[in-house]
């Protein structure tokens, strides 16, 4: 498959992405005056939070979430005790990554009667970003893709099969997505571009640049100030050695106050041979990943991680924040970050702790002594860097509510921990293959 | 409301969102007609035009085909459209905002270029045609909430804006009127195609003729199928056949809901029909030689459904309350008129173009806090009395009346006279809200002040929100901000500051 969808080619325009950004920012304060007006008013705060989302998204503007923290507390002193209010914190405690947080506040708007769709949106959401209940999840998103064939309804199942590995799944639910376009806010389409450039630069095993660039760069037309877009470019532009490019891309959006901007800058500046600016935009970006952390930990620590494990500089406390964002939320790409962390500081001892916490924390996890049929061609879809073979028996039916058909064994040489979060169940076969594990839904880690 | 937010695709892109749809006289001159369409719900003071899509205002002819509970109208074929495009942004003066530039198409095929929020507008060298598009205070207000039971409120809409097209024209010369004077108008929204001859025509992102056709009478309840894109992609003047059905079932029943909304049934099953079927097709109708008032609006459909000649000229000023005629109709029959909340917009409409009125500005807001080394109540008990007296600024207070609605008349140490009232105060959550009446160079203006525990200590957080008043907002702000710091400033000596 190709990335040249061509946007323009489309039947429709969107509108100009300076004229949406200013639209947006002049929606987001006016929206804060009603709210002011009246916190408790129908729509008022949810309004105030989904321009502050979509500021957060697409611009970059990492105060929103400062801003949404403040909206919160107004309306807790409005009406702390109404589902209203449990729903409006569930939603931005799941903005800031506090998945346990979310929960607690949905539960409690649950109870207080919240109207059940809104409940369940939010709880796939927090679900799909914690990897637990995936299997779930992914029915529950075909079911409302199939049925609304909203944008955002895709997006969402594209981003879920990419993150259980079913690539090229994602990259035709995004093309659809995009395909099915009707509208002319510029913020999707630029959302599934990002999408698909991540899908192609970071996701996939072997890691397609060139595909990535053209989607990123898509991104970047329909939306200049596409913050995340011109980051993910620029750090492209970085590795292929188009320094200047990179630059260019990263100056505009300085301003903003995004850390991550600072860090990459420094990159290239450093790669420019500019050490004393480069110098310059790390520190500020270490104080402003810090500043971030410090604030909202949860919501920063794999960028924060990702930060001091690269040019940062700091392997321990990319490894802390690595754990607490594994702790936080035991997805596949956590578990890879924390144990790409551990591996490169040579930390054994961390490394099995992690082992430990992945043992008692993933959602549904299965400690799988189990064996397959095609053990190594499934362990290269799931990681392209290390594999460890594994060994073992078990019965997944207790777990994952099967029938009990314990796998037959073959061996290999390591032990390995699978999480295993989808199967499916082939028409015919032996009892070896009655359970086939989809590897690609699975998240593995090893760890000798 | 009206056609605010009415469907899940204008929220993806506010500015294809049509709020309104008016048809008047114009006050400057009965020989000519205006025609005008708003979009962008609860736009903001920078808000513009989206480059990507049009928006056109589409007139026909219309006759009256039946009266009584054989009610109908008619619709000509032919139409004359205005529609409108808009550019690019431009960079604009040093320091200056953007400019935006538009393109009217006139039904003749003549264009006419215009600057957008230029007030004066854009003319055609005859003076047959003058526009004006650019942001306005939103006209439209709704005054109800309609839970259980109807509730006049406030205006829902005090002090929003929106995006205005305003057409202006020679009634006689571009309406034909020697072939008759009636007609009826809608205004759509469609995305802009760059392309293609070929394949499917965009869909079309909104459209409104009557103000509440979508929010109020297709979607009238909760645990409805939302059928109001469905009901936006229609084509006006042309519902789908295969859809008519459907939507009239719908406004059959939504009728019979609003009938008894009042839990008195004021409608017979055959005049409910009646009016179902004139509702259903959707433009806003007028007639040019009678005149249109600010209570004229649905006048021309609702004698028609009684089964008499209509009196005036019906259409939509901009001024009309929309809302309350409208509920009086459906709720009881024009038994006895409901008056909600609210007697006029934000501000009323203007008498010389473009007719409605300037933007409001936006609401400044400020807020200050401290976190002090006191629980919350021993804090409240000194502060919580709206008697200011503990502020360092203040020299003399006066208190007259108690409760809600208490004044405090301030003199501050630079003998500046300060009057406030108090609007609402809870001791058990520690807060109190009040106006200010005089003294600050602000209108809209209120405070909050409240006590929040903070660990073993709290925290006091005072806010406001205003108008700045014939004053620059950085004055205004400044004069606020001192007393706010100053102020909470001084707790900090009092109780001790939490490190």
């Amino acid at each position: 498959m190709s990335a040249a969808f061509d946007i323009a080619s489309k039947d429709l325009m969107v509108t100009d992405g300076d004229i949406a950004v200013m639209n947006l920012e002049s929606a987001r304060r006016r929206s804060w005056s009603r709210f002011f007006q009246d916190p408790l008013r129908d729509g008022a705060a949810e309004v105030v939070v989904e321009h502050e989302q979509l500021t957060s998204q697409f611009v970059g503007d990492i105060s929103a979430l400062d801003r949404i923290e403040f909206l919160v507390s107004e309306l807790v002193q409005a009406d702390a005790a109404s589902a209203h209010t449990a729903l409006i914190k569930a939603r931005a405690a799941s903005m800031m990554h506090r998945f346990d947080d979310a929960r607690l506040f949905l539960a409690r708007a649950e109870t207080g009667g919240a109207p059940t769709d809104d409940v369940q949106h939010l709880l796939l959401n927090i679900d799909q970003a914690c990897g637990v209940n995936l299997h779930r999840v992914l029915g529950a998103r075909r079911q409302i893709a199939k049925r609304y064939r909203r944008l955002e309804d895709l997006v969402a199942l594209g981003s879920l099969q990419a993150d259980m590995h079913e690539w090229n799944d994602a990259d035709e639910t995004y093309r659809r997505a995009l395909s099915g376009y009707r509208d002319v806010s510029p913020f999707p389409l630029a959302w599934v571009c990002f999408q698909l450039g991540v899908l192609w630069g970071e996701l996939v095993p072997e890691p397609e640049r060139f595909r990535a660039a053209e989607w990123y760069q898509k991104a970047i037309d329909v939306l200049p100030s596409y913050l995340k877009a011109r980051v993910h470019l620029a750090e492209i532009y970085l590795s292929d050695g188009r320094l200047s490019d990179a630059e260019a891309l990263l100056r505009p959006i300085i301003a903003i106050g995004d850390p991550e901007v600072n860090w990459r800058l420094a990159d290239v500046l450093s790669a420019q041979g500019r050490l004393i600016d480069a110098a310059a935009q790390m520190e500020v970006a270490r104080s402003g990943f810090e500043a971030l952390l410090g604030r909202h930990l949860l919501a920063f620590a794999d960028h924060g991680a990702e930060f001091y494990a690269g040019s940062g500089n700091d392997c321990h406390r990319a490894l802390d924040l690595a754990r607490v964002n594994v702790a936080n939320r035991p997805t596949r790409r956590a578990l890879e970050q924390a144990y790409d962390i551990a591996s490169s500081a040579g930390n054994a001892a961390v490394a099995s702790e992690l082992l430990s916490t992945i043992r008692r924390g993933v959602g549904h996890a299965v400690n799988a002594e189990t064996s397959m049929n095609d053990y190594e061609g499934a362990a290269r879809m799931i990681d392209r860097r290390a594999f460890i073979a594994a060994t073992a028996s078990v019965s997944l039916a207790p777990v994952l509510g099967l029938p009990s058909q314990p796998l037959a064994a073959e061996t290999a040489a390591s032990p390995i921990v699978l999480v295993i979060e989808g199967w499916s169940t082939p028409n015919q076969g032996s009892a070896t293959d009655a359970v086939s594990i989809r590897i690609s839904q699975s998240w593995r880690t090893a760890w000798r | 409301m009206s056609d605010h937010i009415d469907g899940p695709r204008q929220i993806g892109d506010p500015a294809g969102d049509l709020t309104d749809l008016f048809a008047f006289t114009s006050p400057e001159n009965p020989a000519r007609t205006v025609l005008a369409a708003c979009l962008f719900p609860s736009a903001g003071a920078d808000a513009m035009f989206s480059n990507a899509v049009s928006c056109s205002i589409v007139v026909r002819r219309v006759a009256v085909a039946g009266l009584g509970d054989a009610a109908q109208f008619k619709t000509g074929d032919q139409e004359s459209r205005f529609t409108c495009r808009f550019d690019l942004l431009e960079r604009g003066p040093p320091g200056g905002k953007p400019v935006q530039r538009g393109t009217v198409t006139l039904p003749n095929g003549q264009t006419l270029r215009v600057i957008v929020n230029d007030k004066s507008g854009a003319a055609t060298p005859d003076g047959v045609f003058r526009i004006f598009a650019g942001l306005r205070s939103d006209p439209f207000y709704l005054a109800w909430v309609f839970a259980q039971r109807m509730r006049p409120v406030p205006n829902l809409l005090q002090h929003d804006n929106v995006l205005c097209i305003v057409i202006e024209f020679d009634t006689r010369r571009v309406l034909d009127t020697d072939r008759g004077a009636l007609f009826g108008v809608i205004a759509e929204t469609i995305p802009l195609s760059p392309t293609s001859p070929v394949g499917p025509p965009p869909l079309r992102l909104d459209w409104v003729g009557r103000p509440e056709q979508t929010n109020m009478r297709l979607n009238y309840g909760p645990g409805l199928e939302d059928i109001r894109d469905l009901w936006n992609q229609q084509t006006p003047f042309a519902i789908a056949s295969e859809h008519r059905g459907m939507f009239l079932q719908r406004l059959k029943e939504s009728f019979a809901h609003w009938d008894m909304r009042d839990e008195r049934q004021d409608w017979t099953p055959a005049a409910l029909s009646a009016n179902a079927n004139v509702f259903l097709d959707d433009y806003l109708i007028f007639d040019v030689a009678k005149p249109i008032t600010d209570t004229s609006h649905l006048e021309i459909e609702r004698s028609t459904l009684n089964g008499h000649a209509y009196q005036t000229g019906g259409g939509r000023t901009v001024d009309a309350n929309v809302i309350d005629i409208l509920l009086t109709w459906l709720v009881n029959h024009d038994r006895e008129f409901l008056q909600g909340g609210a007697k006029q917009a934000t501000k009323p409409g203007t008498k010389t173009f473009p007719y409605f009125a300037d933007p409001n500005m936006e609401l400044q807001s400020m807020a200050e806090s401290v976190d002090l080394d006191a629980g919350p109540d021993r804090v409240w008990t000194l502060l919580g009395q709206f008697d200011p007296s503990w502020h360092p600024l203040i020299a003399n207070v006066r208190m007259i009346g108690s409760g809600i609605g208490q004044l405090r008349s301030i003199e501050t140490i630079d003998g500046k006279q300060i009057v406030e009232r108090l609007e609402d105060i809870d001791n058990s959550r520690r807060f109190y809200r009040y106006s200010n009446i005089s003294g600050i160079p602000a209108s809209n203006y209120t405070g909050i002040f409240e006590v929040n525990p903070r660990g073993s200590g709290s925290s006091v957080v005072w806010r406001a929100q205003f108008l700045p008043d014939n004053q620059p907002d950085i004055v205004v702000r400044a004069i606020v901000s001192t007393l706010f710091k100053t102020g909470l400033g001084s707790l900090k000596s009092r109780f001790g500051e939490t490190r």
